[in-house]
This record gives C-alpha cells, structure tokens and sequence, in this order.
C-alpha cells in the first residue's frame, strides 16, 4: 500500500519529500485518472502521494510591478476570477476543461503533468513564465521552457514541490489565443494558437506566438520573432508566407485518435496566417 | 378535459434529481461477490492453453463448461456463445469470469491468468458475406435498359457509440435452490429471460429479470445485455451468491456493439426529362464477428433506401458482412441513419449533376398518400409532409437563407432533410414474433397497475403510459401505479424498442383502460389484451414484400451551420424540426426525444468519429469518444404536427427513432453548402472537411 498524507505546511512537505520519494496530487483531475481503478476500488496510485490542495504556502495571486505571482495550488477557476490574472491567461482558462474541471484543476497540476496538450503552457510560454520550486535545500526558478523537457517529463527533483509561477507584466496591443477542440467545450486540444504583438508608430516592437499540441511541448521561438522587431505593419504582413515557412518545421504534430497530422499542421499554420492578415 | 399533450412533471424526475434513483450498480446485497471478464488480446485464432494461478478458498473461474446448455446467446441469429471454447472472432472476446469477494483480488487473479493462443490471420475487409437480401419493386434493374442517363455515388458511414450514461451491468442471485434472478441495466427484459432460460436449460418459473433504473440506453441495452446476463446466470448457478457484474466505461466502450458502419451505393436511372426512372441501391453493413440482429439492421437500411420519397423501380440488395471486429448491434434509427444520409445526399447529388433546383426536385418526389412504399406495400394514412415543410421553411427563413449563403464568399449552409420512421417491428414481426401481451390491473381500492415489460431508460414512458390510462380512466395520475418491469409479475408486452412502446404497448394499454371504464363498478379485475396486427397489413419477410410498417411518423429536419475558414470547424448555429408523430402524449417529453435525438443524429453526422485499425477500436473513453455538449447544438425550434393513427393512444405514432435519422442528411447538406464541396461520407470532420478543401469535388 502507498502512503497518502495530507500535509498541514510546506515544511512538512519538504521534510517528507527529503527522505522518501511522492508524488503530488493537487486537484486530482489529471491524477485520478491516470491512476483510476476498477468501481467501487480505491484509487490505484502507484507512488507514495502528497496532496497540496490546501496548502497555504501554495496559494495566492499577488503582483508588484513587474511581475505577477500565481500559486501553485490555485485552481483554475479563481485564476480566471481574479482581477490580477492577465486577460491573456483568462482566454485560455475560458476554453479549458469545464467550470468543474476548473474548480478543482490546478496550474501547478497542469505544468506537472507536462501534457503536450495542456492549455495553460500554452500563454505560459508566450508569458516567458517562471517556475519557482523548493527543496529543503533551498529555491530553484526555472524558466517553464527548460522546466519542461519532454512529454511528461519535467525537470523536478524528487526533493522538490513547484511552489510558484511567476509571469512578467507585459500588456499586449492584440492577443488571440485560438483552442481547436474537438467541441465547444470539456474537450482536450487537437492543437491551439496564440499570439501576441505590439506596436510603436507602426513598428513591431514585440512579437510572440506559441503553439500548443503540435509538438513535444508548446512550440515558442523567440529567435523567430526577434527577426520582425522593428518591422513596420504592413513589412510584417507581406512576410507572412515567410513566417510561415519557419515555423513550418517546428509544427511536427502527430496522428492520433483525436486528429491527424496534416490537419493539425495546415491548420496552426492558418491560425498564424489569419492573426497576421488580420492585423 | 385537457388535451393530453399538456406537460406534467416526469414523475421519476425527482428521484433522479436528488439521486435516490436506484441503478444496478447502486445495489448492494450481503454476501456479494464480484464478477470480472478475462478477454481475449488477439482478434482471431484459437486458444492454445490458460492456466490459471492458483485459487484461494471462495474464488472461481466461470467458463463454457459452466453452461448448462445450450452455449449460445439468444438474440436473433444465434451464433455469439455465452463462453468460447476455443476460437477467438474478435479482439477482448469474452473466455471466462473470475468471481470472488475481494474485487482487487479478483482483478489480480483476472490478471495473472496466462493464456497462449495460435493466432490466424484476422480479416478487416468486407468480403465475408453472411447474409444476403435482395428485393425488387417494379421492373427492378431491368428499367435501367431505358435509361437516358445513369447516375451513381457512394456513400460511407462510420461506427457510432450509443454513449449511455450508465455503463452496462448486472446483478444476479438464486432465489431458493434453482431459481436464478437478474436484475440489469437492459431494454428488454423478456428478450434476457428467454436467453438465459436457453443458457441454463431452464424452466420458466427458474428465470426471473427484474428492472432497475436504467441511465439511458440508445439500443445499447437491446440485445448485448442478455450475453452478460447469460455468463452471470451461469455464475450464479455455479458460486450460489450473489453476483455484481459492473462494466468499466472502457471496457463498455471496447466490448459492446455499435451502430453498424455501412458503405452504400446509389445509382439512378434517369430520362429524357431528366426524371427518375428507378434506383439501384446496394447497402454493406459491418457486422463485426457475430451476425446476431445485423440482418435485421440491413433489412430496415434498405426498406428505407427510397427515402421519404416515391421511387416506381427498385433493385435493393445487400450484404452483411463479418469481420474480426466488435459485434455491432442495435442502434436508436436501426439501419435507417445509414441510409437516410446516402439517399438524402444523393437526391442532392443527381440534382446538382443535373443543374436543377434540388429542392423542387426533390419535392416532386415525395412520398403521398396511396403511394407504394419500397416494398410495394402502401401509405394508407395522410402524409403531411409538404405543409410540414413550408413550416419548417417559414421558421427558419430557409429560402432567402440557402441564397444568400451560396453567395462564394459565404460560410454559412442551411440544409433541410425528409425521412420518415417506419414504427414497431418490421413487417409481420409485431404480430407473429413479439405477440405482445399487456394487463391492466384494478384494486379494491381503485388503485390500477399498469403491467407490461416496457422499459423506462430515460425518455420517459414511466410518466406517459400512466397519463395514457389516467387520462381514460379520468383518475388521478397518481392512482396509476406503473412499477419497474419484472418478468415474474408483468407479461411479455415486447422489448423496449424499434419506437414501438407508445404505439403497439401504449395502443393496448390505451384499449385495455377503455375497458376497464365500462366496467369499473367491478370491485377488482384484470384487463388483458394481446397484439392484433390491423387486419390490412401484409408482409413478406422472405420476399421484402408488402406492408414493411403499420404506421409511419414523418419529419422535416432544418439545420443552420457556419464552417470556419481557418479551422474547418462546423459550428451549429440553429436547428428547426417539424414532426407528424400522430399525436403528443407529453409535449416536453417529446422534446426531450426531439432535442436529444436531433442532437445525437447531427452529431452522427459531423462530430462523433469512431474507427477501429486492426480491430482495436481507437476511441475507448469519453475523452476521445466526443459526443456533443449543450454549446454545441445551437438553438433548437420544435413543431409538432398531428396526424392520428387509427391504432395508437389518442392517435400516438412512434417518436424515439424519428429524431435522429434525418438529423445527419440535414447537417451534411449544410456543410456542403458552406465550403461548397461534395459529401459522401461521415462524420464530415474538419479533418475529412479539410481533406475536401485540398481535393474535393466542387459542389457547384
Ligand atoms: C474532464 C477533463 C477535462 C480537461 N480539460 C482540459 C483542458 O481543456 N485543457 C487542459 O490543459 N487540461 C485539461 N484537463 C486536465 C487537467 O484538468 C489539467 O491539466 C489541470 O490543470 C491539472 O491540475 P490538477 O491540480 O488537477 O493536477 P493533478 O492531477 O493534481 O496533478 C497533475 C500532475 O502535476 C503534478 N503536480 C501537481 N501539483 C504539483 C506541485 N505543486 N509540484 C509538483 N508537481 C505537481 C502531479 O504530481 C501530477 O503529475 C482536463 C481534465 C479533465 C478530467
């Protein structure tokens, strides 16, 4: 039988995570399943679990002037419900899952699980957001790109717990965060767009897309978008096939039972397009 | 009097709502024992050796040598066994349960039970035929020599999973020494009874189903519950304790039939005039590795090849074919969804092929009163279908609509569909096969009990049978008491299917209260009445010919979509239904059929994507088994027409089917009109969408 404790702080967390090896079970929504038994049987959880739903130390969305912190624990539902939240992050959280879903779901849970489907990293990226863990060694911040190093897999050690997410300030002169689900709502991404740009005197002075599903992990390429700073609108539509063409050989989606591969790449390519036409 | 149509509340909506509804899973007995299925990992071959770990006091392995007799499923063409011997037909056949106490440890053993098999090579392709129909009206293929024009398409549809809320289980025990009692999530209860008394080698006073609340069924619960309930009565039989059989979602999802994939040519033979002469139309359906009830599916597909539409000449044949994959089976539509997508679009195509008004054109040939019907039998009773279509188009604005959206820079489509429901069994079946039988039972104190085997799986015949009869009565609703379906108390009035249960049981019901009126002064009696078919209606089941229905409800499907140019998403902006159902018991409950039905009909059509490689069925869950949510289906507009037949409550057709055939027709027909590109087959996905873009034929 694994061990299951539900933790009354952070230490006593770190303490535990120090000497023997859990896993965490924040909401549960993509825990239980992946660990779902036969009716009526418990949970089939194959590690020693921690959960850190209400844990305090893992609460709470604030901001100074730059940045803005999101706990880990918060769920997805008072993400989308709190002033702070960047409109950017409330687009997507919209399109995610249901709003009981959205009770339980959180962002920790949704980084932990590294799904190359997960919505949420999807603005997370683009956001250039930071992920804060802790061990009793100390506090690590990772950049969520290098934090997520494959499908499922993230660059956590056993002694640690992800506390933190930490996204800079940024307002945008125009964002469209585009989900295409199988349906309109309580459904897993085939794949998913946003981007991002602003102007000053009709010159790009940042430019970002991110690209979800369509690949290991989201696809951002910042080396791509500094190639348009400082180009006018109009240089910048005109570039449009071009642009394409980059990102071309990063969209490398699969075939699966949700979709197939040349659809999900035409039609992230045509998210891209139809963002910069619209322009 | 009020007009019946008026709606009550469900009167099971509240136990429901606040969860006191009882379903098998709900029950708990002492002493329960759990059951589980050990399956086959190969699709086709035999099976080379198992053993087994070793046992612990009170666990047992149940298998084929555990039949008491005969080892096969009583369905319609016997040929699933309860158990295999030995060959394996399709990939998760059932082999054998582990029953015990402990349900972990049951799964354990389940688990380490090694089975080596001698694999052969499975077959996927259509080329095993095992059932064969071919029926003529007219001059058949022969007028095809007079053609001046012959036009032919191909049409392809997909699995579709009924989706039932509550996965398939039983629950099953001995009552005294011999008697096995089931209680399950089923359709029709005297269809598991008669199977298991086979099984078992039984008396029928040894056999006793009973009915819980059941969360919905679609056909799903026709005839597949009765091979669980065959494996668990043998169970029962041999552990002597009651037993729980629970299927998981995913093991539901692998193992249970589904609507039959089917691949369906037309070809017509037209005239000078540019008038249709005759069709050709030959339809393949997927059986999956049993036969089971697939002929019967094929023979409805093609007793509706013609649509809702007259056509003079006809050569309609068809395959079943088996293949090592999931048996498929019964489905809410049974044959016709299939078929109404391929005749609609292809009435669809011959017009666009020949340049004319497809709506003319198709109106022209709509079925009329005193017409014959596919099978030269005869549409006795008004058919109101071209009011019911300017309404339709009235509500829905549909003719300035379909101008302004083939405008080329246009996403939108609207598409309207026609289809009728022949309603209760095929031809003769309701009165030399089902010979349904129904009692209505009074009470010293003016209690009256409706008894009959009907099952109420959500849409409702708990709340409008007992209207029927207190309505005739004129007696309190609540004086009309209509309990769950128990074979050792109520007669065999038929299973819940084929949209027969108002009409054919509702019909009875309805006959047998007007006679307990005239003699309601006596103190306590029962009223019988047995099925009698309407002395007009002859059939042929060897020849396809005659009358293939006593009565048919008709309906006009209207469906308003927008394609995104970027993603290739159909988004439903509206819906508009019109039916002629006879007559409305419940005006909410027959929304409920109308919403839900249209929903899953539409969702047939473009949304729900269901497809096997190799046999292993890909969507296996919720999550990659997409059906729609409330945001998908638009707003939705509901006429009720009526149009009594002679023979059902206050004039009540059938409902149930009705709802979803037309449903995919009417949403292809929009998405054609929205990216201007041919259909011929569903789902139209965006991918199959995208796939048209890239290399479709123009629709124009
Ligand atoms: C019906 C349904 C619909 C869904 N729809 C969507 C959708 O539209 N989009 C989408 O992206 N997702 C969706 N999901 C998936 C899921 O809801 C999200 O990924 C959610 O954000 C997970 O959060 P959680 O708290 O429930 O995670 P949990 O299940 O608790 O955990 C998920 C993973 O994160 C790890 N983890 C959690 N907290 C921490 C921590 N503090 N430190 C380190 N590791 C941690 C866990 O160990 C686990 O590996 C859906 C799920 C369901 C059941």
């Amino acid at each position: 039988m694994v061990k299951q404790i539900l933790p009354k702080n952070l230490s006593e967390v770190l303490e535990l995570i120090s000497k023997e090896k859990y896993r965490f079970c924040a909401g549960g929504t993509d825990m239980l399943i992946q660990n779902h038994n036969l009716k009526t049987l418990p949970i089939d959880f194959k590690d020693n679990i921690i959960y850190t739903f209400n844990l305090e130390e893992l609460k709470g969305i604030t901001e100074d002037e730059d940045f803005i912190t999101i706990g880990a624990s918060e769920s997805l539902e008072s993400i989308l419900e709190n002033k702070i939240t960047p409109q950017i992050l409330k687009d997507t959280i919209l399109q995610m899952a249901s709003p009981a879903i959205r009770h339980s779901g959180t962002i920790g849970g949704n980084i932990g699980n590294a799904s190359p489907a997960g919505d949420l990293l999807v603005p997370l990226y683009l956001l250039n957001a930071i992920v804060q863990l802790q061990s009793l060694k100390g506090i690590r911040s990772v950049l969520l790109s290098d934090f997520i190093t494959h499908v499922r897999r993230i660059d956590l050690r056993d002694d640690e717990i992800i506390t933190k997410i930490i996204i800079s300030k940024i307002n945008f002169d125009k964002h469209q965060f585009v989900k295409v689900g199988p349906r309109l709502s309580d459904a897993i991404s085939k794949l998913s767009f946003l981007g991002a740009v602003s102007f000053h005197e009709d010159k790009v002075i940042d430019l970002r897309f991110s690209f979800g599903a369509v690949n290991i992990t989201v696809v951002r390429r910042p080396e791509i978008e500094a190639q348009y700073i400082y180009k006018t609108k109009e240089e910048l539509k005109n570039s449009v096939d071009e642009l394409l063409e980059k990102y071309s050989e990063y969209i490398r989606p699969i075939d699966d039972q949700r979709s197939n591969k040349e659809y999900r790449k035409t039609v992230a390519l045509n998210l891209l397009r139809n963002f910069i036409e619209e322009l | 009097m009020k007009d019946i149509r008026e709606s009550i509340l469900k009167t099971d909506g509240d136990e429901k709502i606040s969860g006191q509804a009882k379903y098998v899973a709900d029950i708990r007995m002492a002493n329960m024992q759990h059951a589980i299925t050990k399956r086959s990992t190969i699709a086709c071959g035999e099976i080379k050796n198992i053993s087994y770990p070793e046992l612990p006091e009170g666990y047992f392995i149940v298998d084929h040598r555990d039949v008491p007799g005969l080892n096969v499923v009583k369905i319609i063409f016997d040929d699933m066994p309860v158990f295999t011997e030995k060959a394996i037909t399709y990939l998760h056949e059932p082999i054998l349960l582990v029953v015990g106490p402990n349900k972990e440890k049951v799964k354990e053993i389940v688990n380490n039970i090694q089975i080596e098999y001698i694999e052969k090579e499975a077959t996927f392709e259509w080329k095993n035929s095992a059932v064969q129909y071919h029926f003529d009206k007219g001059l058949g293929k022969s007028i095809f020599e007079n053609a001046d024009k012959i036009i032919e398409y191909d049409y392809e549809t997909g699995y579709q999973e009924q989706a039932y809320i509550e996965p398939q289980g039983f629950i099953g025990y001995l009552e005294g020494k011999d008697k096995v009692t089931l209680i399950g999530s089923i359709q029709c209860p005297y269809y598991v009874k008669n199977a298991v008394i086979q099984v078992l080698n039984a008396t029928e006073e040894n056999v006793r189903v009973i009915q819980p609340s059941v969360g919905g069924a679609f056909g799903g619960k026709e005839e597949f519950p009765s091979l669980m309930a065959c494996q668990l009565a043998c169970a029962v039989k041999k552990v002597k304790k009651p037993i729980q059989l629970i299927y998981e979602r995913e093991e539901d999802m692998l193992v249970t039939t589904k609507r039959h994939p089917a691949r369906i040519r037309f070809s017509a033979a037209l005239n000078k005039e540019r008038e249709i002469l005759g069709f050709k139309i030959y339809c393949a359906i997927d059986a999956g590795a049993n036969i089971g009830l697939s002929g019967v599916v094929l023979s409805r597909a093609l007793i509706a090849g013609t649509g809702a539409y007259t056509i003079d000449n006809l050569d309609c044949s068809g395959d079943v074919f088996i293949t090592n994959t999931v048996p498929n089976g019964a489905f809410r539509g049974f044959g016709a969804p299939q078929m109404y997508f391929a005749v609609e679009m292809f009435m669809e195509h011959i017009a666009l092929d020949l340049g004319i008004d497809s709506l003319a054109f198709r109106r022209k040939y709509l079925a009329k009163q005193n017409d014959l019907t596919s099978t030269s039998g005869t549409f006795r009773d008004p058919i109101i279908m071209n009011e019911m279509i300017e309404k339709g188009m009235e509500i829905s604005d549909y003719k300035k609509k379909r101008i302004e959206y083939s405008k080329e820079k246009s996403t939108k489509g609207i598409g309207m569909s026609f289809f009728f429901h022949g309603c209760g069994f095929t031809g003769s079946g309701e009165a030399t096969h089902i010979k349904a039988k129904v009692r209505l039972k009074k009470d010293k104190d003016n209690t009256v009990y409706i008894l009959v085997a009907a099952v109420d799986m959500g849409q409702g015949i708990r709340t409008t049978l007992r209207k029927v009869v207190a309505q005739i009565l004129e007696i309190p609703i609540d004086n009309v008491i209509f309990d769950f379906p128990d074979t050792d108390k109520v007669p065999d009035s038929g299973p819940t299917v084929a949209s027969r249960t108002m009409m054919i049981v509702g019909g009875l019901i309805g006959r047998a209260a007007k006679e307990m009126k005239k003699r309601w002064t006596e103190t306590e009696f029962i009223v019988e009445k047995i099925y009698e078919q309407p002395e007009y209606i002859k059939y042929n089941d060897e020849t396809f010919r005659g009358d293939a229905y006593p009565a048919y409800s008709w309906g006009v499907n209207i469906v308003e979509v927008d394609v995104n140019p970027v993603t290739y998403q159909p988004k439903i902006l509206n819906t508009w239904s019109v039916y002629d159902i006879g007559k409305s018991i419940d005006d909410r409950i027959v929304l409920g059929q109308a919403d839900g039905g249209l929903t899953q009909g539409i969702a047939y059509g473009y949304l729900e994507v269901m497809n096997h490689v190799k046999g292993v069925i890909k969507q296996k869950n919720m999550t990659d088994y997409i059906i729609p949510t409330a945001m998908d289906t638009g707003n939705m507009e509901t006429v009720i027409y009526e149009n009594p037949y002679a023979f059902g409550p206050y004039g009540a057709k059938g409902v149930g089917e009705l709802t979803l055939v037309g449903g995919a027709p009417a949403v292809v027909y929009a998405i054609e009109q929205a990216i201007n590109k041919r259909i011929h087959k569903i789902p139209a996905t965006p991918e199959y969408i995208l796939e048209m873009m890239n290399d479709g034929k123009n629709r124009l």
